[in-house]
C-alpha cells in the first residue's frame, strides 16, 4: 500500500502539482496499530486519496485538516483525541514549486536563473533577442523563450486569465521601456512577487510618469519591489542576483528583511495620505 | 532537495532495498533544520539528505538501522540544549522530534 502512496507522490512531483503525504506518527488505544500508515492527498476534494489511514470516521476530518495545510503550503502536525484513543499525524506538503519568470536575458539573468534553480524554483527566461535568450546561455533554466515581451508573457499564462500567486516576475531587461511594457502586462495579476530593476531616482520618475501619463493609480505600485532586492551592498551581476534572490526568499518565507523599495513605497503612501487629508 | 527525495526513495525500493525514512515532525527552539526535513537511512551507510548532521543525526541513523531490522516505526527525541562550551559539538539550543519508519520494496504477494 505504501508503494502506491510513494508512486502517487513521485508522479505528482513530476507533474508539478501540490500533494500532501499524510503519516500517522504516534498513536495509542484503538489506533495503536496505525502508526506508519500513509495516504497521499490532493487539494481537489473530488480526487480520491491514495492509501489508507484505516482510521474510520476520523479519516474525513484528517483529510479536511490536511487540505488546509496543502492550501497554506505548509507542513502541519495534527493531534486528535477521541474516546477510543489519541493520535498524532504529520502532514508533509510537497508544494508545487514557485515559478520565476526572468524578463530580460542580460548579465543579471544568468546568475539569477542559476541561483533560483538552486532554490528549487521553476525558471523561465524571456527576451526578444535570440542571441541572449538561448539554452546555451541558460543551461539550468526550465524554459528559455525568445520573442516579444508582452505577447510571450501573455502566452505564459497558459490559457488562464492571470498568473497564479506562486509566480514571481523579475524585470531586468536592457531598457526601461521594456521593463515598463512588461510591468503593465502583469500589473493586475495576483503574483507572489514583481520586482523591477532601477535606481531609486529612476524608479520614482517612472512611477510618477505612469501615474500622470497613463492614469494608473499610485496604489498599484505599492506591491512592486523597485528598486529591486535587499541591500547587501551588491555590485557585480552575480551579487545583484543574490540580492534579488534574497528578496524573493524573504517574500516567500515572510522573513523580516527590509527591501530597498521600502523607502520610496513609504514616501508614496505618505504622499497619498497627505493628499487625502487635503481633500477632506 | 524535496523534489528529488522521493525519486531517491523510489529508486532504492526499486533496487529491492529496505531503508528507513526520518522526518523532522516537530521542533522547539533553535535547531539545524526545519520541520519536514527528511533523510533516508541506508543499511550500508549511503544515506540521502540530512536532518541536521552531528550527534543528533547520529542518534537518528542508529534508530534508522534498528527500524530497518525490526520494521517498528518510532520517534526519536533529539535534544540539542546541552550547555554551550568549547567541548560541545553541534549545540543549537533546541529540541526536535524525528519520526523514523521503514520503507521496503513491494511484497511478492502484493
Amino acid at each position: 500500500m505504501n508503494q502506491q502512496v510513494l508512486q502517487a507522490i513521485v508522479a505528482s512531483i513530476d507533474n508539478r502539482e501540490s500533494v500532501a503525504l499524510i503519516s500517522v506518527t504516534e498513536a495509542d488505544g484503538a489506533f495503536a496499530g496505525n502508526v506508519g500508515h500513509h495516504a497521499a492527498l490532493w487539494l481537489d476534494a473530488t480526487r480520491a486519496p491514495v492509501g489508507d489511514l484505516a482510521l474510520g470516521e476520523l479519516t474525513e476530518q484528517i483529510y479536511t485538516d490536511a487540505r488546509r495545510a496543502l492550501d497554506d503550503r505548509k507542513h502541519r502536525r495534527l493531534d486528535y483525541t477521541t474516546t477510543e484513543g489519541s493520535l498524532k499525524i504529520f502532514v508533509e506538503v510537497q508544494a508545487q514549486p514557485p515559478h520565476l519568470i526572468i524578463v530580460g536575458a542580460g548579465h543579471i539573468a544568468v546568475p539569477l536563473a542559476a541561483v533560483a534553480k538552486l532554490n528549487d524554483f521553476e525558471v523561465t527566461v524571456l527576451d526578444d533577442r535570440p542571441l541572449y535568450a538561448n539554452v546555451a546561455r541558460f543551461p539550468s533554466a526550465d524554459r528559455v523563450i525568445a520573442g516579444p515581451f508582452r505577447a510571450e508573457l501573455s502566452q505564459l499564462r497558459g490559457g488562464k486569465p492571470t498568473f497564479d500567486n506562486h509566480t514571481y516576475v523579475v524585470l531586468v531587461t536592457r531598457g526601461h521601456q521594456y521593463d515598463i511594457d512588461s510591468l503593465l502586462e502583469v500589473l493586475d495579476d495576483p503574483l507572489a512577487y514583481i520586482g523591477m530593476i532601477g535606481s531609486q531616482r529612476r524608479i520614482r520618475a517612472v512611477f510618477e510618469l505612469l501615474e500622470k501619463d497613463q492614469g494608473i493609480p499610485a496604489a498599484k505600485f505599492d506591491r512592486i519591489y523597485a528598486p529591486i532586492g535587499i541591500d547587501i551592498g551588491a555590485r557585480t551581476p552575480a551579487e545583484i542576483a543574490i540580492c534579488i534572490m534574497a528578496e524573493m526568499i524573504n517574500v516567500m518565507r515572510k522573513g523580516p528583511a527590509l527591501s530597498m523599495s521600502e523607502q520610496i513605497r513609504r514616501e508614496r503612501i505618505a504622499r497619498r495620505e497627505r493628499a487625502q487629508e487635503k481633500t477632506l | 532537495m524535496s523534489t528529488t527525495f522521493y525519486h531517491h526513495l523510489q529508486n532504492l525500493l526499486d533496487q529491492g532495498m529496505t531503508v528507513a525514512v526520518a522526518t523532522i515532525t516537530d521542533v522547539k527552539g533553535s535547531v539545524p533544520r526545519e520541520v519536514g526535513a527528511k533523510m533516508i537511512v541506508h543499511p550500508y551507510g549511503k544515506h540521502v539528505g540530512t536532518i541536521g548532521g552531528g550527534c543528533g543525526e547520529a542518534d537518528v541513523i542508529r534508530a534508522g538501522l534498528d527500524v530497518i531490522q525490526d520494521g517498528e516505526p518510532r520517534n526519536v527525541h533529539v535534544d540539542l540544549t546541552e550547555e554551550i562550551n568549547m567541548n560541545s559539538l553541534g549545540v543549537c539550543g533546541g529540541i526536535m522530534n524525528v519520526f523514523v519508519e521503514q520503507w521496503h520494496a513491494a511484497d511478492e504477494a502484493a
